[in-house]
């Protein structure tokens, strides 16, 4: 017998249930768009600094020199120092203030550059074009998210006349070489009156893996060039460690998505082509009773699914390819890296992973199928296995429930391998959603404290060189900006904020000290454990801290301010900080840490504004009374940053992405199931079932396993939240205070966890509709 | 005689037509006919005659093409699902050939569905239960699932389903068809008794032996049309 009459057999029979090979394409379709997206993202997860650095060549070291000291020539020559793989440069840059849309943008350094492109430090254009010509600028990051868009302006300041440069295009060096590049000629024009010239060098070489690598490096550069040439040097070290601060963070939960989304994609698929072959079994009985063989029968069968999975699994690559564009766009931001695109083997994989799967989940059960004979294939297509259930629908009928409700709750269990597959692909998505609500709200958490944006809704900052000629010395300065602080209606708090660099016995380098002047208890700093000082002697610290030091709460310890006259102080540390930093860092007052509380030091004031007060109205009232030539400048707070907003954007999405795949896995399962019981959906019909009972019914077929998968799911969500947070804090060097994870209050955790019973509804709610409007004529003739 | 247009009729067919989709001579064609309240009307035919579809439209399972349909002095034709649903919960029971018995569920709870659908209270749905397993002498089986049982203790499940709410007419669609002789004229003297007791019955069948011997009339259809000599007319 030909094998072409039963493939186009079994084709005849599945576009003859098209419902059915639309869902299994559908399922496939999301299925492999959810794996392809995963897997993108799965990569892009896997160092993506150090990819981009590879790919963008870029700098290990760059080095600021001052132009004067040195000629060109010598400069070019640096080229061919031993060691030396490439160079750029030198370009000259600047080191500006800047305001964009009337507030301070800070200070910038401004690179001329006439393209982006180069041997070294290939800044890629993310958005617009290079800079053809003076005027232009050419910001470093991504666009978007609250800053400068294309065709903003950004004002230089500090000149006598301010320069206004339109921003023309975005572009991504991956060791941050400058914060924005115009063109060559313009550089000069830029610099404040008095500034010294200055240039950058951007090199590669054979070896620059670690510290003492590319201090070695460093050394051999400088010593090639006249004294006093080198001012400044910047390590890609210090680059990866900067964007590991972000990039590693996604990583947890990035991996957390694409495991669900793997996993359920697996489930649903199995379920799905098995369901849809097993569905084909009566069919099957009747072939074989006109002469097919078992092994064309397994072949028609494979082929059955193989038309509709091929189909989905083709446009799910190419919806995937779709979908993970904007979302690697987002990540590559979240990164840091110019861009990040969908691998090739994750098109290939995520399709053929997906096909292979379909083809092992059909094989059991279309072999079964070839085995059966006629007459029990026949048997096994009509109806689920007598006996399976009839307890619960005894029990059922015993409970006070609308009648509907009762069969739909006892319905499941004629099918327990059905169910349990529904009730896992159920619980993954609710898992999912739940999970995505917690984390975004953890995420919320975070970025407050690390902003303090709730507490401090303004801060005020310097924004230009302090006591230049013929102004005020930076202390009398800071003392006016005091004054005009407290002076302000509308101040509830003002605290000043100090930092410099102390040195703590057992902590190699530096240890950042912040002192707080004053009350400082208001502030808002996350408390991992311990408390937050408030007494001189005591101070808090971060976990990186307390992991380079390997002290704990309660220990003492001795700091060397580095102050005349006291140098030297014992502290007692009476807390953990979530400060997000590999950088140890200690908080104390300016009377525990004295000798830190001096003009140099003075970073910022923290300001808590009044209930009522707009924090808007507030800093433009208090910049109008420091004046427009204060180097000192209060700015607004804003919640968070780019990374937690491109954070919960990416949850969100990837949290959808699931709960659509679990709204088809039900859907296909309660259609499987109208059709097995269609027959009885008839019966039913007749004896006076209305079709808002057939609705409840049907829909009460997925509820029960929506009620567990709930229970199940909110535990789990709670525990992979934890995990997930605790895990992202673990890459950002910190610990997490507790509320930041418990932000699951019984109240919202039950109402996330209906979740699950909205996944169940919408995915039965179809096939509910369809069986409720059915002729019971119709449905008692199908079989 | 019972004219079609009888003022007592419990079921009435004005012009009924039927056509299925996808073509082909109607399934029923311009029938009009009545059956009197408290009558046994057995309505015969060869295969594919029509016979399934006059009981499916009398049942409002299905809806004419055209003409109108009236059962227990309700237009059943221009209902709505829901309350075609409800209708047919109250006024109608129907014994199917395979008996059509929900095999999940027990003989007890099988009778009390259509009661628990049409919202009856618990205890007055289980004492009706119990009373018309009594009647058809299963009541010793009320606990057992119908795939353990015979099909003449099917049968008799599924009349006792169709009575549970008392409906004005019980619709029988070959009754008898897959059971023995002997076993079917038992059904077919539980049918009588009932029609003793006022129970309106039409008897869809073709067998000629069961409609002759309990059935006070007969209509035959062909093809879809009422035929023999007083065609439009339960005789």
């Amino acid at each position: 017998m030909s094998w072409f009459g039963p493939v186009r057999t079994a084709t005849g029979g599945m576009l003859r249930h098209k419902v059915q090979a639309v869902v299994l394409g559908m399922v496939l379709l999301v299925s492999t768009a959810s794996a392809t997206l995963g897997l993108a993202l799965l990569a892009a997860s896997d160092a993506p600094f150090q990819h981009a650095f590879a790919a963008q060549d870029g700098a290990h070291l760059t080095v600021t020199v001052n132009p004067a000291r040195a000629t060109a020539a010598r400069l070019a020559g640096t080229r061919t120092l031993r060691g030396v793989t490439a160079m750029a440069g030198p370009f000259a840059e600047a080191t500006v203030p800047a305001q964009w849309s009337g507030q301070d943008f800070g200070q910038m350094v401004l690179a001329g550059r006439a393209s982006g492109g180069g041997p070294v430090d290939d800044a890629v254009l993310t958005a617009g074009h290079w800079v053809t010509g003076p005027g232009q600028i050419v910001l470093d990051g991504p666009p978007g998210g609250g800053g400068p868009a294309l065709g903003s302006t950004i004002t230089v300041t500090g000149l006598k006349h301010p320069v206004n440069l339109k921003v023309v295009g975005f572009a991504n060096s991956i060791t941050y070489s400058a914060d924005g590049w115009v063109a060559p000629g313009q550089v000069a024009g830029l610099r404040p009156a008095g500034a010294p010239a200055s240039a950058e060098l951007l090199y590669r070489f054979a070896d620059a893996g670690t510290e003492a690598q590319i201090r070695a490096d460093l050394a051999e550069v400088t010593g090639a060039l006249p004294a006093g040439t080198v001012t400044g040097s910047d390590s890609w070290l210090a680059a990866k460690s900067r964007n590991t601060g972000n990039g590693a963070i996604m990583e947890p939960f990035v991996v957390a998505f694409a495991l669900i989304g793997l996993a359920m994609a697996v489930l649903i698929v199995a379920n799905v082509v098995s369901g849809a072959v097993a569905a084909g079994y009566y069919r099957i009985g009747v072939l074989k009773s006109i002469g097919l063989t078992p092994a064309q029968v397994v072949v028609a069968y494979l082929s059955r699914v193989g038309v509709p999975a091929l189909a989905g699994c083709v446009l799910g690559v190419v919806a995937g390819n779709l979908l993970a564009a904007p979302v690697l766009h987002q990540s590559a931001g979240a990164y840091g890296v110019a861009s990040q695109t969908v691998p090739w083997w994750a098109s290939v994989l995520a399709p053929a992973g997906m096909l292979a799967l379909t083809a092992l989940a059909a094989f059991a059960p279309a072999l079964r199928a070839g085995r059966l004979s006629a007459t029990q294939a026949i048997a096994a297509g009509r109806a689920p296995n007598a006996g399976r259930g009839y307890t619960m629908h005894r029990l059922a009928s015993r409970l006070r429930l609308p009648r509907p409700v009762g069969l739909g709750l006892a319905a499941p269990f004629a099918r327990p391998a059905r169910t349990l597959v529904s009730l896992a692909a159920i619980g993954f998505g609710a898992t999912a959603v739940i999970f995505a609500v917690g984390l975004s709200a953890s995420l919320g958490r975070a970025a407050g404290y690390q902003s303090l944006s709730a507490t401090v809704p303004v801060e005020i900052q310097q924004n230009g060189p302090a006591g230049g000629p013929g102004q005020p010395s930076p202390t009398a300065q800071a003392a006016q900006a005091d004054a005009a602080v407290r002076a302000q209606p509308g101040t509830a708090h003002a605290t000043t904020v100090y930092e410099d660099q102390v040195k703590v016995p057992g902590v190699a380098g530096s240890v950042n000290a912040w002192a707080f002047s004053g009350d400082s208890s208001w502030l808002g700093y996350g408390v991992i454990a311990g408390h937050w000082y408030d007494a001189p002697g005591q101070v808090d610290v971060n976990t990186a801290f307390l992991t380079d030091s390997g002290l704990t709460i309660g220990d003492t310890a001795t700091i060397d301010t580095g102050t005349d006259p006291m140098t030297q102080v014992t502290v007692h540390i009476v807390g953990e900080v979530f400060h997000p930093s590999s950088d140890p860092t200690l908080y104390g007052s300016t009377r525990t840490l004295p000798g830190l509380a001096n003009a140099g030091n003075l970073l910022q004031w923290d300001i808590g504004l009044r209930p009522g007060t707009s924090a808007a109205s507030y800093v433009q009232a208090l910049n109008a009374r420091l004046g427009a030539n204060d180097p000192w400048q209060a700015t607004t707070q804003k919640d968070g940053g780019q990374f937690y907003t491109i954070a919960v954007g990416l949850v969100g999405l990837l949290a959808l992405m699931v709960a659509v795949a679990a709204g088809l896995g039900v859907l296909n399962t309660v259609l499987m199931t109208t059709r097995d019981r269609v027959h009885d959906l008839g019966i039913f019909k007749a004896l006076g079932m209305r079709p808002g009972q057939m609705l409840t019914m049907v829909v009460c077929w997925i509820a029960g396993p929506a009620v567990i998968a709930a229970a199940i799911a909110a535990p789990v969500a709670v525990a992979l939240n934890t995990a997930t947070v605790h895990a992202m804090a673990g890459t950002a060097h910190t610990g997490v205070p507790a509320d930041v994870t418990q932000v699951f209050p019984p109240g919202r955790l039950a109402l996330l966890s209906l979740a699950a019973l909205a996944i169940a509804v919408i995915g039965a709610l179809a096939p509910a509709g369809w069986a409720a409007r059915a002729r019971p004529a119709v449905a008692l003739r199908t079989e | 005689m019972i004219d079609h247009d009888a003022p007592g009729d419990v079921i009435r067919l004005d012009g009924v037509t039927k056509t299925y989709s996808g073509g082909g001579p109607p399934a029923l064609a311009d029938v009009s006919m009545g059956v009197a309240g408290g009558e046994v009307a057995a309505v015969m035919g060869p295969s594919g005659s029509g016979k399934s579809t006059l009981l499916n439209l009398i049942a409002g399972l299905d809806r004419p093409t055209s003409g109108t349909v009236t059962v227990a002095g309700r237009r059943i034709d221009t209902l709505g699902e829901s309350a075609l649903a409800r209708f047919r919960a109250r006024h109608i029971g129907i014994i199917f050939q395979f008996f059509n018995l929900l095999d999940d569920l027990t003989v007890e709870d099988n009778v009390l569905l259509p009661a628990q659908l049409a919202g009856a209270s618990r205890r007055q749905a289980r004492a009706r239960a119990g009373e018309l397993l009594a009647r058809m002498g299963i009541e010793e089986h009320r606990n057992s699932y119908p795939a353990r049982m015979s099909g003449g203790q099917r049968q008799r499940v599924a009349i006792a389903r169709a009575l549970v709410n008392s409906p004005e007419v019980l619709l029988a669609d070959e009754p008898t068809g897959a059971l023995d002789t002997a076993t079917g004229q038992e059904i077919g003297r539980l049918l009588r008794q009932l029609n003793e007791g006022g129970q309106t019955l039409v008897l869809v069948t073709h067998d000629p032996d069961l409609a002759e011997r309990y059935a006070a009339r007969t209509v035959r259809i062909v093809d879809g049309r009422l035929a023999g000599a007083h065609a439009g007319v339960f005789r």
